[in-house]
């Protein structure tokens, strides 16, 4: 197989733009993980939950999936919330493996839940624009990867001008330097979980549109989805929002660059970020950027 | 003469009269769902060596399922007896525990969690896509079926998984009341305590897994001799996981009886609910959340929390005082 400068520049392209919506799933496990240094299972069903959330409102409503989005985002906001104060702060008094469990548990009942309402079979946000490619030089884009790197760009914007400007901002920044010290300062942790919660499933929400437009989905595409940005966090370090989008572009890139150096392998293409993963984890299990 | 006491008596007497069950033209429907009993206890069991002496939260018991069943189905397909297929399916799983030891072992907490979770997935793509042997239309996503198995009929296959129960609880009976028992629970208390008392923490640890995996390779190959169709997503599906955690946290980690109890009531809701088709999966998942949020010690924690242990003996007491009185 040749492998040429302008053939590589297409797949490069792909893998950026594509990493871009695992900035936007990774975040929301990175908020979490950031304060309370618990990985949150469930996430990946929630992003997936996101997609079917946008997908029943536009078969509903007939408007587009980015509009849904006024309805979604509060939803999961609200939804977050709850969870986070009835069930995950309470077994997180009792340990943090409790805790885990209580996440796989709520992946379970996402899982199912999505099967039972909307069948196994798979969907995909239908939008006229998301066939829709265009030229750049050699290089034929498609818009819905554009999307992911804007929608990317815009999310991780928001949420660190969040962090920064905002008084629940800072004390989630304050709970997950040094927990104890934030207590101290009159911090209510519990709170802090539970918007950091809620932050996080807003995440979800949006993750879910891009997520829809990009790829079909089934209510067992989760967990993959919750194994890449795992992998985008450790990768990128915590706390850190340009680590975090760093690790996002090279997860897209092994992807795209997996499956063009193999010559359009699937297998590759679906085990190179699990490999990743793993890899990274073994040599250095705290992360690239770890404390 | 000197009498055993009643709790070594009891376990022999309860083994034995389960053994008996077949003989005595039990209906066939029990069989079948003691022989999902014992696999799901046997896994349970091993579970809870892990997570709940050891303090490894392992992600991975459908690698060791999938692996072992696979090797049974592809075994048998070259004409290998299902009996060493069964054997060399644990042996698998086991070399399989053996190879991903040293990466994992280097990941503490939440990381070995998850990165016992990405294993399986990457198996489940791999053999997605592997053809090792047959026709077109065997291997990849279609699976192999395990052939050879005529004449081992259902009692045969009661009596094996019987025996695999019985053999992984005595097996962590044993491991807890030896020196291998104690530096494990010391591991899961303090890690660095453990360390520096003296405890080779990487040894035990591999010695633990080590156990596990072969146990649940050994049941996971049972199954698959039960229902002789293997596929990588049932081979290596979540439910493999979930059924052992469930088992697990509903009955009480960390104590021996807790994942006899959480078996028990798995295999309950699993025939409970077995028509129900997803139904089943998000009752299962509630009941798991409830479960850790209203009662994190199992149902195990809360018998011993109310004392119901001791309570045929207060019952004795009261019986005796009663008498003494009148």
């Amino acid at each position: 197989m040749e492998i040429s400068l302008a053939g590589l520049a297409a797949p490069i392209i792909k893998g950026i733009f594509l990493g871009g919506l695992y900035v936007v799933i990774a975040l929301g496990l990175s908020l979490v993980f950031g304060v309370m240094k618990l990985i949150n299972v469930a996430h990946g069903d929630l992003v997936i939950l996101g997609s079917y959330l946008a997908w029943a409102i536009m078969g509903w409503l007939g408007i587009d999936p980015f509009l849904s989005l006024v309805v979604g985002v509060p939803l999961f906001f609200v939804l977050g919330f709850f969870v986070q104060k009835f069930i995950i702060n309470r077994t997180f008094r009792i340990s943090l493996d409790a805790a885990l469990i209580a996440c796989f548990g709520i992946s379970i009942v996402v899982q199912s839940l999505l099967q039972i309402i909307w069948t196994p079979f798979n969907r995909s946000l239908l939008t006229d624009y998301r066939l829709v490619t265009f030229a750049v030089g050699p290089v034929t884009i498609q818009l819905r990867y554009l999307l992911n790197f804007i929608g990317g760009l815009a999310v991780m914007i928001a949420v660190r001008e969040f962090l920064r400007r905002t008084y629940m901002g800072r004390a989630i920044g304050a709970a997950s330097q040094n927990e104890p010290v934030a207590e101290r300062m009159g911090i209510n942790p519990n709170r802090v979980y539970s918007f950091a919660f809620a932050i996080a499933m807003a995440c979800a929400a949006v993750a879910g549109v891009l997520q829809g437009l990009t790829f079909s989905f089934s209510p067992a595409s989760g967990p993959p989805f919750l194994i890449i940005s795992f992998g985008v966090i450790i990768l990128g370090g915590l706390g850190s929002m340009a680590g975090t989008f760093i690790g996002g572009m090279i997860f897209g890139l092994t992807q795209t660059l997996g499956a063009y150096l193999s010559g359009g392998s699937m297998m590759i293409q679906m085990l190179a970020p699990y490999l990743l993963v793993f890899i990274i984890l073994s040599v250095r299990p705290q992360g690239i950027f770890g404390r | 003469m000197k009498i055993p006491r009643l709790t070594t008596l009891a376990p022999i007497a309860v083994l034995v009269v389960l053994a008996l069950f077949p003989l005595i033209g039990i209906p066939l429907s029990w069989l079948n769902y003691l022989f999902s009993f014992f696999i799901y206890l046997a896994l349970a069991n091993m579970w809870n060596l892990l997570a709940g002496y050891t303090g490894l939260i392992c992600l991975c018991p459908h690698a060791f399922v999938g692996l072992a069943g696979y090797t049974l189905a592809i075994g048998t397909q070259v004409g290998m007896p299902f009996q060493v297929g069964l054997i060399a399916g644990a042996a698998v799983a086991a070399v399989f525990a053996l190879v991903i030891s040293y990466p994992v072992f280097r990941m503490k907490g939440i990381y070995f969690a998850i990165g016992t979770l990405v294993l399986p997935e990457v198996l489940k793509q791999w053999f997605n896509y592997w053809q090792p042997v047959g026709t077109a239309y065997q291997g990849g996503g279609a699976g192999y079926s395990v052939v050879g198995l005529a004449g081992f009929s259902l009692e045969n296959k009661y009596w094996l998984a019987l025996a695999i129960a019985a053999a992984a609880i005595f097996l962590v009976y044993i491991i807890l009341r030896s020196k291998l028992g104690l530096g494990l629970t010391a591991i899961r208390d303090n890690e660095n305590t453990a360390a520096s008392s003296g405890v080779n923490i990487f040894r035990l640890k591999l010695i633990s897994f080590l156990i596990a995996a072969f146990i649940m390779g050994i049941a996971g190959a049972a199954y698959f001799i039960h229902n002789p169709k293997i596929q990588p997503a049932g081979g290596f599906g979540i439910s493999w996981l979930l059924l052992p955690l469930m088992a697990t946290v509903i009955g009480g980690e960390g104590t021996e009886e807790g994942p006899i109890i959480g078996a028990a009531i798995v295999t309950f809701l699993r025939f409970l609910l077995a028509d129900y088709g997803a139904w089943s999966l998000f009752i299962q998942g509630i009941i798991l959340v409830v479960v850790v949020v209203a009662l994190p010690q199992g149902i195990a924690g809360l018998l011993r929390q109310v004392g119901a242990y001791h309570l045929p003996q207060k019952l004795y007491q009261a019986a005796k005082a009663r008498i003494h009185r009148t």
